[in-house]
């Protein structure tokens, strides 16, 4: 017995170092803090350098980063760019295993919302030196897209699409009800009346056909459009204060709610789960709003669909804007070269093979306004998409937005389950989201 | 309680040779997780920057979280419906597999199905049988007159997750069981029929108390499964971003881990859990002294 003790004493602290050894090169990557590496061998040498990419993605965004990255290797020869792909979920998980390790990716794509909570905890290189020396890399790029990777010290990362957020409509369904196609100058009191007529209520009270549908959790696909239409908001300006529980915000809610519970012309959670989580995708949903991203799934639907601006509130129309970029890790031994692979990605080559994608839209104005972009071959008016960016807020990045997104996103589910009250539970999903803010103050 | 052969001189040294790669995998691969865990339980961590040392905060704020106390009531209720569900109808299960029946390794092969076949996968044909508007079950309500339910909803839901992940135990269960019962020596059965016992009186004071063993372990291995339930579940009650309506441990372990950069938080759920599942263990392993049979 007493051997045995001795035996787990050795091996616990054995094992302890270990975990200590395992957490100094993290530290080791602190030292070279804020300004400029060794930028100023600018002219890339002749020797050659191998970078890696990591990306979320499904197969057909891997094709195109793997031809962007091939015509990368062309240009710059001495830099070789091998790409690690993942899904959305694991790639976070991956993302945050490597950086813990000490051993992150070069480059690695990130998600806007979600930047500070990297960008604050000192894992990202400060880019700003760069584009100090690159002044007018980022002249074509649209303004909306920058914002949100601005900090008081400068850029940590850089956008490489856009995704801004239209009405999708059903043409069959429309034409089928003679319901009027929805207009740029439609209001959301247009857009319950015509959801209300497309609906189609069964004598036993079943829906067979819902007039909208959106998905209510996060709030990029329809909430904070519809609050920011109503003259509302989402948070204060030092992300210290949660908004969408004040009177503007509340009208923008209680139209969902009356959608749903009253006119029933909005499936509840429940039922859109039931349909896979798209109900317009489904064929039962005449209208839905979401992304560009949504595109290539839809033009597969066995309906003809087309799409118009976000509908105007109170105060006006009103769109979200969001980007996907790259950022380098501040552990990268290769920063140079990582940069290099940067700045192609925001040159019209490279842009041009997002384009023709078709999952998003390019941040270069030169190419989103170019036929590269609005010639896809789904017959749609792609400069909607574009258009929107003059109305458009931008979604909100700020340190504990996952968590603070949860506590809405989760806290909401109830309501849209239909088994709780909209306005105590928006109450007390405030307070819940107001915690989370101070705790990552 | 002493089983087998023992092993005799320079078998020891093979034994030892042979055991090496589990052992060595354990020790670095499971342990040393363990031992982390327990350290980082007492650390502030957000995966990014380096640790520091939170005292026991994470255990006291685990106290006044609604929604980890939230998780571990439902966690704890799960068990409670899942464990002597499993353990009753993989026995009976085995029961009727164990007599002479005609096409009886087609039925045993269906019963073992859900054990080998991705959870995700299936759970998504649960999920067409318990629709509300679309789904299979309340099809069948309906023609028979009863009104439709909605299985997945709030107050349904728990239970609806319960049957499919019974459902998808039952196959493994049964093997277990199946063993046991064909350890039972024949002659029992002919003597206690010759002494007039009926079917019912056979099971109840032959089988079972012969079973016992296999009782016990089956008894164990649900509980530690229960307590790790997470696919089934989630396939059928998710929501947003790694929500789901019935949140249990494993999800807010990994939601907080995961999602929220509260590496040491998520660390203290998984001490206590595996604190709960020691308590668990403990009481069955009494239970297992005074009431479990071995030959």
């Amino acid at each position: 017995m007493k051997m045995r003790l001795f035996t787990l004493t050795v091996l616990v602290s054995l094992l302890l170092t270990a975990c200590g050894g395992a957490a100094a090169p993290a530290t080791e990557a602190a030292p070279p803090a804020g300004q400029a590496p060794a930028a100023t061998q600018a002219p890339a040498a002749a020797a050659p350098v191998e970078i890696s990419m990591m990306m979320w993605g499904d197969p057909a965004e891997l094709d195109v980063w793997n031809q962007i990255v091939a015509d990368f290797h062309q240009a710059t020869p001495n830099i070789t760019v091998n790409v690690e792909v993942a899904d959305w979920d694991s790639y976070w998980t991956k993302l945050k295993t490597l950086l813990a390790a000490g051993t992150p990716p070069d480059v690695f794509t990130m998600d806007a919302p979600l930047y500070l909570d990297y960008q604050s905890r000192d894992v990202l290189l400060n880019l700003q030196p760069y584009l100090d020396k690159n002044p007018d890399l980022l002249k074509g790029v649209y303004p909306q897209t920058l914002e949100a990777y601005k900090t008081a010290d400068g850029m940590y990362g850089l956008p490489r699409d856009f995704q801004t957020i239209v009405l999708f409509y059903n043409k069959d369904m429309f034409d089928a009800a003679n319901v009027a196609y929805p207009t740029a100058n439609w209001t959301y009191d247009d857009l319950r009346t015509a959801a209300k007529s497309l609906t189609k209520i069964e004598s036993d009270g079943k829906v067979t056909q819902f007039g909208f549908y959106s998905d209510l959790w996060d709030m990029e696909l329809i909430w904070s459009e519809a609050i920011w239409a109503y003259g509302g908001d989402i948070i204060n300006a030092d992300h210290t204060k949660t908004l969408i529980g004040e009177p503007k915000a509340r009208e923008a809610w209680q139209l969902f709610h009356d959608m749903m519970f009253v006119d029933k012309s909005w499936p509840d959670s429940t039922t859109a789960g039931e349909y896979g989580g798209d109900p317009f995708l489904a064929g039962v949903a005449a209208m839905t709003t979401i992304g560009h991203w949504a595109v290539p799934g839809y033009a597969e639907a066995g309906f003809k669909w087309d799409i118009a601006p976000m509908p105007k509130g109170p105060a006006g129309q009103a769109t979200s804007v969001n980007s996907a970029g790259f950022v380098i890790g501040k552990a990268s031994k290769n920063p140079d070269a990582a940069f290099e692979f940067l700045k192609y990605v925001l040159s019209e080559p490279a842009q041009k093979r997002l384009a023709e994608l078709g999952f998003a839209c390019p941040v270069l104005a030169s190419v989103a306004e170019s036929d590269a972009f609005l010639k896809q071959p789904t017959p749609i008016d792609q400069k909607i998409f574009i258009d929107s960016l003059a109305f458009a807020h931008m979604k909100p990045v700020f340190k504990g937005y996952d968590e603070w997104s949860s506590a809405i996103g989760d806290g909401m589910a109830t309501i849209w389950t239909g088994e709780t009250e909209l306005g105590p539970t928006l109450d007390a999903v405030v307070t819940a989201a107001d915690e989370v803010l101070a705790k990552n103050k | 309680m002493e089983y087998g052969l023992k092993p005799l001189g320079r078998e020891k040294l093979w034994l030892l040779a042979l055991l090496m790669p589990t052992l060595i995998g354990l020790l670095f691969g499971a342990l040393g997780s363990v031992v982390a865990t327990v350290v980082l339980s007492f650390a502030k961590w957000d995966l990014l920057t380096p640790p520091s040392w939170a005292g026991t905060i994470n255990y006291v704020s685990l106290v006044t979280d609604q929604k980890v106390l939230l998780s571990l009531t439902n966690t704890l209720k799960f068990t409670a419906l899942y464990v002597p569900g499993v353990v009753v109808i993989s026995l009976l299960v085995a029961v009727l597999m164990n007599r002479k029946l005609r096409g009886v390794s087609f039925f045993r092969t269906a019963y073992f199905l859900p054990a080998v076949t991705s959870a995700v996968a299936t759970a998504l044909v649960w999920n067409m049988i318990y629709g509300r508007d679309t789904g299979l079950l309340n099809f069948i309500l309906e023609r028979l007159g009863i009104p439709a339910v909605c299985w997945l909803c709030a107050d349904t839901a728990m239970y609806s997750v319960v049957v499919v992940n019974i459902w998808g135990a039952i196959g493994e269960g049964m093997i277990i069981f199946l063993a046991g019962l064909t350890a039972i020596p024949r002659e029992y059965y002919d003597a206690a029929e010759i002494d007039g016992a009926n079917d019912v009186q056979q099971f109840f004071r032959l089988t079972v108390p012969l079973i016992t063993p296999s009782i016990f372990f089956q008894g164990l291995m649900s509980t530690i499964n229960a307590f790790q339930a997470f696919d089934y579940i989630y396939m059928l009650t998710r929501r947003g971003q790694g929500d789901s309506s019935i949140p249990v441990v494993v999800f807010s372990i990994y939601r907080n881990g995961w999602y929220f950069f509260n590496y040491g938080g998520a660390s203290a759920q998984a001490i206590v859990l595996t604190v709960v599942v020691a308590i668990f263990m403990a009481i069955a392993f009494w239970l297992e002294r005074r009431y479990v049979v071995y030959e």
